[in-house]
């Protein structure tokens, strides 16, 4: 693991309001996403961001974690 | 040997206590009634008729920023006085007849309201009992005395708990002539000074002209005198709510962060700006009154502005220490440090994440602030946005993160469950993402607030961006997400208070500082002196604006002298005078 659990799941809860200001932005430059296709970019967020916290930092076997507690 | 709070001021512990499950109560039933009006409003789910959406929505407001708000503040304050000065209350039956007469205030203005929906409400004192007056209650809505006279109860309970801190500080000082105000108490002292400021507004206007009028004394008001007064204690209420919430940032905050505060000077600085400017820009909330001249409008907006520093200061202080705390716990790096922080603390999370999506609300508020911007937005949805923001999750969050930390110090137990109480806090911050984004959005292209019906026939509104059902049901989730958020933390507070005693609460501290109390200057303690400023910068805000008001309408309204007449004198009699006057 990269990051804690802890840090972990608030960075997941960050993506939501992310996702949703971003939806929101993007929009003034003519993009508009869907719910469906939102909902899409989140899921690859999380799934990118699971990845990369569960990936092992230097290729030791993962057991470099940082930020305990 | 244990060394909760608990354990050191047992007496106090029971009141604090109390006093947390009043709010508590407060939110539970004002949080559901929240569901019921987004689900209502958004056209989901409705099982209550639309007429009677105004009572559910004075209940929210009174109960969660009137209520809940005040019990968590005075709990809060009360431990902070006694943890810091390191003595408990002169005496705690002055402590409970306080407590309890907020209960009574409170418990009267919650009649009130809740008997609106009853199909046919007694009749008391001469009128229907119920109060659909919003947590505002603007002349010219109408509550039954009995919403009045529970106010002003409930105010003058919590005037009394200042006196209980200040009485508390004093006999402290006599034991310790020298010494330097604790920085938790200061916090106190200076917060309670400017709600004796504000709060005197407001029980005027409820004392000389609201409650007069609903009895009969009075045959009217003058509304825009009576919502001045109102916003000359509105602005400086939601301060209210607020300092409670900086005080466990400063005090508490960093130590769960593992560190330090950054600054002792600092945070002084900033209550004594809150103390100097909560009270004279109230007006920044009735830039839409016609009555009030454009100058004093804009007075107001300057000084708002001016308390943008404060809360600037804030933010660097608060993150500066959590900074600190990370490194201390082997953080590194330009952001790196950022991990090192105890995310899997609820506490902490809770409160970081309320200090965030109080930023949000900063930028909200700048533009609520500007005086033409807020043209736009007023009354819309995005003032309610806004504050749920502020006071629904910088405030509210804050509170339930803090009573983690709290209700095992009070109690000798330990919270039920941890990982319950990190999944709540992340839910609230989720929920409140959809809803307040939803709500903002809506206001840009205005969408009204304080209505059960947002549609009128022949007109739909035109979002710059999605659709209003898409917006309706970004509401719906949120809500419901808030609502669930909500259930998890009552059940929590309920399971740690129904378990088993626990050795190892931790010992009741606050924060050190790394710059102490010795490198303020002396001058920042002495409250008359900013007390006497305060008040000051109030009369030359407000004495203009309210001599034209009551030029211009009268003080109980037009051409009204004040005492209905008729109520001690016989018409006829006045009817021969008057033709005695011809
Ligand atoms: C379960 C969480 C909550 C939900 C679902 C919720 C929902 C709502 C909704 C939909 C409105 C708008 C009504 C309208 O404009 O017609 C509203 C108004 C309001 N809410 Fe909440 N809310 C919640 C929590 C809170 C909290 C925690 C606070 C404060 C501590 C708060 C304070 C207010 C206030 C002051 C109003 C304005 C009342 C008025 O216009 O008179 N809410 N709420
Ligand atoms: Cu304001």
């Amino acid at each position: 693991m990269r990051i804690s659990k802890g840090a972990l799941l608030v960075v997941v809860a960050f993506l939501v309001p992310f996702v949703v200001e971003f939806r929101t932005a993007l929009s003034w430059f003519g993009i508009k996403l869907s719910i469906l296709e939102s909902l899409a970019l989140g899921g690859v967020l999380v799934i990118g961001l699971l990845l990369w916290a569960v990936w092992p930092e230097d290729g030791n076997g993962g057991t470099g974690a940082a930020g305990s507690s | 040997m244990r060394n909760a709070y608990l354990d050191q001021f047992p007496d106090e512990a029971r009141v604090i206590k109390a006093a947390f499950w009043s709010s508590f109560i407060a939110l539970a039933i004002g949080g559901v009634l929240g569901l019921v009006q987004a689900l209502h409003r958004t056209d989901v789910f409705r099982f209550i008729q639309s007429p009677d959406y105004y009572t559910v929505l004075t209940a929210h407001g009174v109960l969660l920023v009137i209520v809940f708000t005040i019990f968590f503040l005075v709990g809060t304050f009360t431990w902070a006085v006694t943890t810091s000065l390191d003595r408990g209350v002169v005496d705690t039956r002055f402590t409970w007849a306080w407590y309890i007469m907020m209960v009574i205030g409170a418990a009267l203005a919650g009649i009130t309201i809740f008997s609106g929906f009853l199909e046919s409400a007694p009749s008391i004192l001469g009128s229907e009992l119920n109060a659909d007056v919003l947590f505002t209650f603007y002349a010219p809505l109408e509550a039954h005395p009995f919403f009045y006279i529970g106010l002003v109860v409930f105010v003058v309970g919590s005037w009394l708990a200042g006196v209980d801190w200040f009485r508390t500080w004093l006999a402290w000082r006599r034991e310790n002539p020298d010494e330097r105000i604790p920085l938790p108490t200061f916090m106190v002292l200076t917060t309670t000074l400017f709600w004796y400021i504000c709060t005197l507004g407001v029980s005027l206007s409820i004392l000389v002209f609201l409650l007069p009028w609903s009895l009969g004394i009075t045959e009217s008001v003058n509304p825009l005198l009576t919502r001045t007064m109102f916003w000359y204690f509105g602005h400086a209420v939601v301060y209210f709510w607020l300092m409670p919430a900086y005080l466990m940032w400063y005090t508490m905050l960093p130590k769960f962060s593992g560190g330090k505060l950054f600054s002792d000077p600092l945070a002084r600085v900033v209550f004594v700006l809150f103390l100097l400017l909560s009270t004279p820009l109230g007006i920044h909330h009735q830039y839409l009154d016609p009555g009030i001249a454009e100058g004093y409008k804009f007075i107001a907006m300057t000084n708002t502005m001016f308390l943008l520093l404060p809360s600037l200061l804030t933010a660097f202080t608060v993150v500066a220490s959590m900074e600190h705390g990370a490194r201390q716990r082997g953080g590194e790096g330009y952001l790196g440090w950022l991990k090192a922080l105890p995310w899997r603390d609820p506490i902490f999370t809770g409160m970081a994440l309320a200090g965030l999506m109080f930023a949000a609300a900063g930028f909200s508020g700048m533009i609520n602030a500007g005086m033409n911007i807020n043209y736009l937005v007023h009354n819309t949805w995005w003032v309610v946005g806004h504050f749920h923001l502020t006071v629904g999750t910088a405030v509210a969050l804050t509170f339930m993160a803090a009573s983690y930390w709290f209700i095992p110090q009070l109690t000798g137990k330990e919270l039920w469950n941890r990982s319950v109480a990190l999944g709540q806090v992340v839910l609230w911050f989720i929920g409140m993402t959809f809803m307040t984004n939803a709500m903002h959005r809506s206001g840009l292209f205005g969408l009204p607030r304080r209505t059960a019906e947002p549609q009128y026939q022949g007109f739909d509104f035109e979002p710059a961006v999605g659709t209003v059902g898409e917006i309706n049901m970004q509401v719906a989730l949120g809500a419901v997400i808030l609502t669930l958020s909500l259930a998890l933390f009552l059940l929590n507070m309920v399971m740690t208070s129904i378990g088993s005693n626990s050795e190892s609460i931790p010992d009741n501290t606050y924060a050190d500082t790394l710059s102490g109390a010795e490198d303020s200057p002396r001058i920042l303690d002495n409250l008359k002196l900013w007390t006497a400023i305060a008040v000051v910068l109030v009369i030359i805000a407000y004495t203009l604006p309210l001599a034209s008001i009551i030029d211009a309408g009268g003080l109980f309204g037009p051409d009204i002298e004040g005492f209905r007449l008729s109520t001690w004198v016989d018409p006829a009699v006045i009817e021969s005078l008057s033709e005695v006057i011809r």
